[in-house]
């Protein structure tokens, strides 16, 4: 079997996660100011990891949630958007960004601005220019496409947007593991992740860094094992955001990712980039292959997305899959809107994905499968 | 060979598409080979699972690989109800039919 989904969920977890998750379920459970006085380690330990990924001091601004999901929606709700308020976004954003702000949009009277490409694939500037200059209240965009791959300069777009008084979150899902991700050098006041992808932990961990001096009102409240004297829901950082018993075994696991990728996180993202250049390369060369939102020398994470002629999408992500053994993904990818833009609609694409664990025979292996399909 | 069960397979979509159709027997070449007259088909046996695909000009395209007790049925955007019985009708004919000839 040749794994190339890891833009869905990273696989094989890094090395000691197994372990990790293993040993906290098999342990004396222990939870934050619920049971062991020493509970709090582990998700000090975790947030301090995550802060410095993130290049902040304050660790406490980072919140520990079950997925990027929760956490933009703990974003975006809690940010208390008004009637008439205008928040722009992408079409390169997933499911997880567009749903909450469209429910928004439909129960609240917000006004959602989607930006477009361009022909050449680029995000359109003149376009997300002209929504800054109206003064929104929120800009949420994507760090890294899970279609195309394709890279967004935040930095420069959240700095207009700072410049409009604009808060601007992140969606880091696909980025946060792969490329660096600076809450400074971004200019991101808000950013969202997942535990499962790019940082290679278990899935049901994901978490939010929350800028200090931007406090987001509560959407969830209820247990939180400290204050439990008061009548409502603490109010600081990072307890004011999470409630609930915290995940442990996740947080486990994704600390010792954490721990493995100070470690050995450079490497085995260039080692994913040189697959990635090698399976890009191998399907270009293939006549009947049509490669979607990709260009040489642009920054990219590890997706590659395209067709294969004479099949359709499905129907060739089932062939790849049962008969030549490689796991991909095929579809929207929870991306709907992308796709019109890109010309994959309306069946969207093939999906590969691989990592800085996959080989370069299976590289090799992968290019002749799509070779003999589109012969 | 009969249909013993039909399950929904989850998409990008609105699930109601794809099937995958659980077989009381696995294909073998034979059996595959019946179905060259539904439609399109291609039998690809050089793959290293060898595996087949059937196209018909209703849109419905169905996959399943030798050895196999399973097939993938994808069915066309519209006439759904109508496809997929004709499917099963067809399908099931086709292959009992030939089983009882040979």
């Amino acid at each position: 079997m040749i794994y190339l989904n890891n833009a869905a969920t990273a696989w094989p977890k890094a090395p000691g996660v197994v372990e990790a998750v293993s040993e906290c379920l098999a342990s004396v459970p222990e939870h934050p100011g619920r049971t062991a006085a020493a509970a709090h380690r582990l998700p000090d330990a975790c947030r301090g990891r995550l802060a410095r990924l993130f290049g902040v001091e304050h660790a406490d601004r980072v919140v520990i949630t079950q997925h990027a999901t929760q956490a933009l929606n703990l974003a975006i709700l809690g940010l208390c958007l008004h009637a008439g308020d205008e928040v722009v976004t992408s079409v390169m954003e997933h499911n997880s960004m567009l749903r909450p702000l469209s429910r928004l949009e439909d129960m609240q009277g917000l006004r959602l601005t989607v930006i477009g490409l361009t022909p050449e694939g680029n995000l359109d500037e003149n376009a997300f220019e002209q929504a800054i200059a109206r003064g929104p209240r929120l800009v949420a965009i994507n760090h890294a496409s899970n279609v195309t791959g394709q890279v967004m300069p935040v930095a420069a777009l959240f700095k207009q947007a700072h410049r409009a008084g604009a808060v601007t979150l992140l969606d880091a899902s696909q980025s946060l593991g792969h490329i660096p991700v600076n809450a400074e050098a971004l200019n991101a006041d808000i950013i969202a992740f997942t535990g499962h992808k790019g940082l290679r932990g278990p899935a049901g961990i994901g978490g939010l860094y929350v800028r200090k001096g931007l406090e987001l009102e509560q959407v969830i409240v209820g247990g939180t094992g400290v204050r439990s004297d008061l009548r409502l829901h603490p109010g600081e950082m990072p307890t004011r955001l999470e409630a609930g018993t915290p995940n442990m075994p996740a947080m486990a696991g994704l600390n010792a990712a954490l721990c493995w990728i100070e470690e050995h996180g450079a490497a085995f993202e260039a080692a994913a980039s040189v697959r990635t250049a090698q399976l890009r390369a191998g399907l270009k060369s293939i006549s009947g292959v049509r490669l979607f939102g990709q260009r040489e020398g642009e920054p990219a994470i590890g997706v590659v997305s395209f067709r294969i002629l004479g099949w359709p999408v499905e129907e060739a992500g089932y062939v790849l899959t049962e008969s030549f053994g490689i796991v991909c993904r095929t579809g929207l990818h929870c991306a709907p809107l992308i796709h019109s833009a890109i010309g994959s609609a309306p069946d969207g694409t093939l999906r590969f994905s691989p990592s800085g664990a996959t080989t370069e025979q299976e590289i090799a292996e992968t290019i002749d499968a799509v070779k003999r399909m589109a012969a | 060979m009969n249909v013993v069960n039909r399950v929904k397979v989850e998409d990008c979509f609105d699930g109601s598409a794809v099937f995958n159709y659980e077989l009381s027997e696995p294909w073998t070449e034979q059996s595959i080979q019946r179905l060259a007259g539904l439609g399109h088909f291609q039998y690809f046996a050089d793959f290293p699972r060898p595996l087949f695909c059937l196209r018909t000009d209703a849109g419905l395209f169905v996959n399943g690989v030798a050895g196999s007790y399973d097939c993938r049925v994808v069915l066309p955007r519209t006439n759904r109800e109508q496809v997929q019985k004709t499917l099963d009708d067809v399908l099931i004919e086709e292959l009992n039919t030939h089983e009882e000839h040979h």
